[in-house]
Parts: C-alpha cells; structure tokens; sequence
C-alpha cells in the first residue's frame, strides 16, 4: 500500500514537471527576477538603505519566491484546466490525493528554492549584510512553502469558477506586497491594519523564514509557527473537502 | 467479489438530482460484462454525462448502486478511478509532452510497469497509425492526433472498465476505422467499454449492446439489431432542400421526419416506396429539392423515433 503511494507520488511529479516543461524556463526566471528584482529594486528608493530596512526587506522577500507558485500558478493552472475541460481527467487519474498534492508540493518547493538562493546572495551582496543562517532555515522553508501550495490548492479546488480563483490569488497576492509585512516590520503599518496580519499567514510566514536567517530580529516566534501552521491546516481541511465533496 | 461476478459492471436505479433541482439521472439500471463494447447514446443534457461522473467517482449519486466487479464505487471512489479509465470529451492536456511520452507516463501513473507500458504504447502509435507525431509535442498536433493520442493515454494500461466519450471526435475517417478497432481489441481483452457518443452510426458498428437516455431516462436497449428491429419494413428518404428553399410540406405517408440544416429525413413504409420516391421526385423537379436518397432505415432512425433529436443534431456538448 505504501510502495503504491509512493510509486504515485514519483509518477506524479514526473508528470508534473512533463506538464510545465514548456512553461519552466519562463516560471522559474519569473521567480528569480521577482524575488531579486524587488530586493535590489527597493535599494534604489534609498541613496543609502539603512541596514535594519535592508535587514528586512531581503530576508522577507524569500517568502514571496516561496509562495508564489503554489498560490500564483497553481490556482491558475486548475482555472485553466476546467476552462479547457482537462481538470475532469486529471482528477480522474489512480493517484491518490495526497500523493497528488505532495507530488505538486515537491514541484513548487524545487522551483522556489533556486529562486529563494539568488535573492538571498544579490540582496546580501547588495546591502553588504551579513545573515545567520540557523538549521531552522529547513522548516521555516518547508512550513511556508506548503502554506502556500495548500492555500493554492484550496483556492483551485475550493472555487469551482475559474474567474473567482484566479481574481482571488491575483488580490491574495496584492494584499501580501502592499498590506501585509512581509518586506517591512508591522508597526509601520496601521494598528488595525497590524493587528488583522496577526492572523493573517504572510506576515508570519516572513517571521519564520526571517528569524532562520537573523539573530535577534523577530520575536514571538512560537506564535508565527503556529499561525502558518494552522493556515496550513485550515487550507488542508478545505482541500480534502473540495474534492471529497461529489456534488 | 460478490453476486456482481469477476468485472461485472452495474449501475443500478442511479438517480442524480442536483442542488438545484435538476433531475440528471434517473433510475437508469445498466449492465455491462467483461469484454462488451456498451453504448451510451442520447442527446445533448440527456444525463450521459453526469452517469459517467458518477461512475468514475467525481459525483455522487443520490440515490442506487453503481459497482464494478462487485467493488461499490459510490462508496470507494479511489477504487473507481483506479478501475476505470476515462477519456473525456475535452481534449487530454498534453500540450507539454510527446506523443509518446504522454501515453507512456500515463500508463505509469495508471501502475504499469516501465517495459510493459512502453511496448504497448509502441503498439498503439502503430496500430492507431501516429507513428509520424510521436515525437512531436502536443501543443503542435491537430485536434485529431490530440485525440488519438488521449485514446492510447486512456487504453495503455486500462482499468476494468473504459470509458470512452466521443472517442472519435476531430478525427480522419480512416483512424477513426483504426480507433474502432482498437475499442473491439480492447473487447477482446476482457475490458469492459462504456462509449458515450452521439454518433449512432458509428456506434451501430461498434457496440454489442446500446442504451439511449433522454431526460436523465434510460428509454431503450438492446443490441443494435434489435433496436432496429422497430424500424424494420421501413425506409429512410431524405431530401437535400435547396437553398432560399421551405422544406416541403410532408405527405400522410411520412411516419416521422427530422430536418438537420438542410436535410429533411424521413421515414417511411416500404409499401409507400414508389409513392415516396414519387414526392421526392416532384421535390426535385419543383426546385424545392436538389437530390434525394432512399435507403434502408437505420439505428439513427430508430433513435430519431425514441428521442425526437438527430444525432448529428446532438454533436459537441456533454449530456
């Protein structure tokens, strides 16, 4: 039973990475100029960035590579495949869902993790910083990358109509550059404001990843885990649901 | 296993009422052994569709009992789409790979095993005459190529049950001939083929037994002979109307007629032959008409006369 899951697991990702074949070169330079080009390109608003800003700003944006294609590109994809009819087929095929989703997981993680190195190396080298990588790099990663694609697969899923999925990843991901404090420390953002990213998943997913690469820059970690972690948990639940649920 | 035998495929009493009312299937009881080529015909919102849905386990019936081999499907859907394979009407998403590369990875993700999968699917690209396109990327095939290749993906490593959904769609007459065979081999094999189709001619050479639905109802079955055994002692004539031309008024003889563009189909009693052939003739000579034809009536006049709908009248769209 488990050599079967597994045997669909690998199967899956293959197929996975034969389905974006076309698309990769495209995908993972996207990635790359995201997460570098915001890093270096806020530098370029200051004529000197202050090293806690710069602090910031590179040690926040890994988070965007990490997320942006389990909840960019996936909802995008399933949109594309019920506007095509293929999604029917997809989801008809002998692999078992959780292997399915873990197989779309291990993609995004691959595609991300180059992206999440360059940016940490232009940013450094950039602002001259000097980070303090911890072995918490590894869950910290890991944690907000699967956020990311199970909120991804929830949204896919979840929303039947492709429009709203993609409008909804689309807004997602303009709440994370421009409200949530990803790139920039809460308390510049207003009280309200602040206290709603409290339970929302980016700012703590930048608290994760940042406090893997600092030393005594963010606090309150525990809760920052335990945030993503339930986001996590709640976009599972939904997924399992949406496609348990038969009509 | 239980009284359902090794591969027997039942649906029985399946009724699917959506949550908005709608009553897609209802009480539709079928049976298909191992080795049979089953038709599903009916037109368009007729409930094929949404039977197959539930089959393979993305819907869930309201009501009855849908098992294959004894296995409930309803109840196991992993079970379901792992026992059967499904082609859908919409064209497979093969855009990024090779031809042969999707039916390969798509009877490893069905459970076969590496040399096995690829001497078949080898066999398929020959037998389905695609050997030219099976290097080629899918983003570059024509529609019909896209839906030979999704028919090798589907039957490269089958499940107990096949179902297959406008196989032929897009595609050339003489693949379409090849693709046919393929359905009887898988026959032969033992697999047990769901065709879901609007092409009652085709379907006639195809299938063992046939089923038409209307209105989420299974209104008829039988073998193909026996289905046409209702319009035996009857003859189709058909006219061509000409253009700027009104379809001519119908003469008491004609049992029942369907106009598809500019086709009028009729059928009628071969004692009203010289008769017909006489109206059909003053058609022609009036202007009315270009041309006509008068043949054996067929298993599409038998389902015009169950459904009041052409076949071709159905085509593109789920039902």
């Amino acid at each position: 039973m488990a050599s079967a899951w597994a045997r669909a697991y690998w199967r899956k990702i293959a197929w996975d990475f034969a389905d974006l074949r076309l698309y990769l070169p495209v995908l993972g330079a996207v990635l790359i100029l995201q997460g570098a080009g915001f890093a270096l390109g806020v530098g370029l608003l200051f004529g000197q960035m202050p090293q806690a800003a710069a602090v910031f700003v590179v040690t926040g944006v890994p988070v965007i590579n990490l997320i942006t294609a389990g909840l960019i590109f996936e909802p995008e994809l399933i949109a594309e495949q019920r506007i095509r009819g293929s999604y029917e087929f997809l989801q008809a095929l002998p692999v078992p869902r959780s292997a399915a989703a873990l197989a779309w997981y291990t993609v995004a993680l691959l595609l991300a993790l180059p992206a999440v190195a360059v940016t940490l190396v232009a940013g450094v080298a950039r602002y001259g910083l000097h980070l303090t990588v911890s072995p918490m790099i590894a869950p910290a990663v890991a944690l907000t990358c699967l956020t990311g694609v199970l909120m991804g697969l929830a949204i896919g899923h979840g929303i039947s109509r492709p429009m709203v999925a993609e409008l909804l990843s689309v807004t997602l991901i303009f709440v994370m550059f421009g409200f949530s404090p990803v790139a920039f420390p809460a308390s510049q953002l207003p009280g309200w404001l602040g206290a709603v990213n409290e339970w929302l998943p980016f700012g703590s997913m930048a608290t994760i990843v940042r406090g893997a690469l600092t030393a005594g820059v963010v606090t309150a970690l525990p809760r920052a885990y335990a945030v993503v972690a339930a986001w996590a948990a709640g976009s599972a639940l939904i997924v399992a649901w949406a496609q348990g649920h038969r009509g | 296993m239980d009284s359902d035998g090794e591969g027997l495929f039942v649906a029985d009493s399946v009724t699917k009422v959506y949550p908005n009312g709608i009553r897609a299937n209802d009480g539709i009881s079928l049976k298909v052994a191992p080795g049979e080529v089953y038709g599903l015909l009916g037109p368009n919102g007729a409930g094929k569709t949404t039977l197959v849905k539930q089959v393979i386990g993305l819907l869930k019936p309201t009501s009855g009992r849908i098992t294959l081999g004894g296995v409930d499907l309803v109840a196991d859907p992993a079970a379901a789409r792992q026992l059967c394979s499904y082609l859908p009407q919409a064209q497979v998403p093969i855009d990024s790979f090779r031809a042969r590369e999707a039916i390969v990875l798509c009877g490893r993700v069905r459970g076969g095993r590496r040399a096995a999968v690829e001497r078949r699917a080898d066999e398929l690209v020959e037998a389905l005459d695609i050997g030219e396109w099976r290097d080629k990327r899918g983003i570059g095939l024509s529609g019909g190529v896209k839906r030979l290749v999704g028919f090798a993906m589907v039957t490269v490593c089958p499940g107990r049950l096949v179902i297959l959904d406008e196989p032929t769609n897009d595609v050339d007459p003489l693949r379409r001939r090849l693709l046919w065979e393929q359905v009887r081999a898988l026959g032969d094999r033992g697999v047990a083929v769901l065709l879901v189709t609007h092409n009652v001619l085709e379907a006639e050479k195809a299938v063992d037994r046939l089923a038409v639905i209307d209105n989420g109802r299974l209104i008829a079955e039988g073998t193909p002979s026996a289905m046409k055994a209702h319009e035996r002692g009857h003859l189709r004539l058909q006219l061509m109307i000409a253009p700027g031309h009104d379809a001519p008024g119908l003469p008491q003889f004609v049992r029942h007629s369907t106009l598809v563009g500019r086709n009028l189909l009729t059928v009628i009693d071969e004692t009203d032959a010289v008769t017909g052939i006489s109206w059909a003739e003053q058609a022609v000579a009036g202007g009315a008409a270009e041309e006509y034809a008068l043949s054996a009536a067929s298993l599409e006049d038998a389902y015009i006369e169950l459904t009041g709908h052409d076949s071709e009248d159905d085509g593109g769209g789920g039902g």
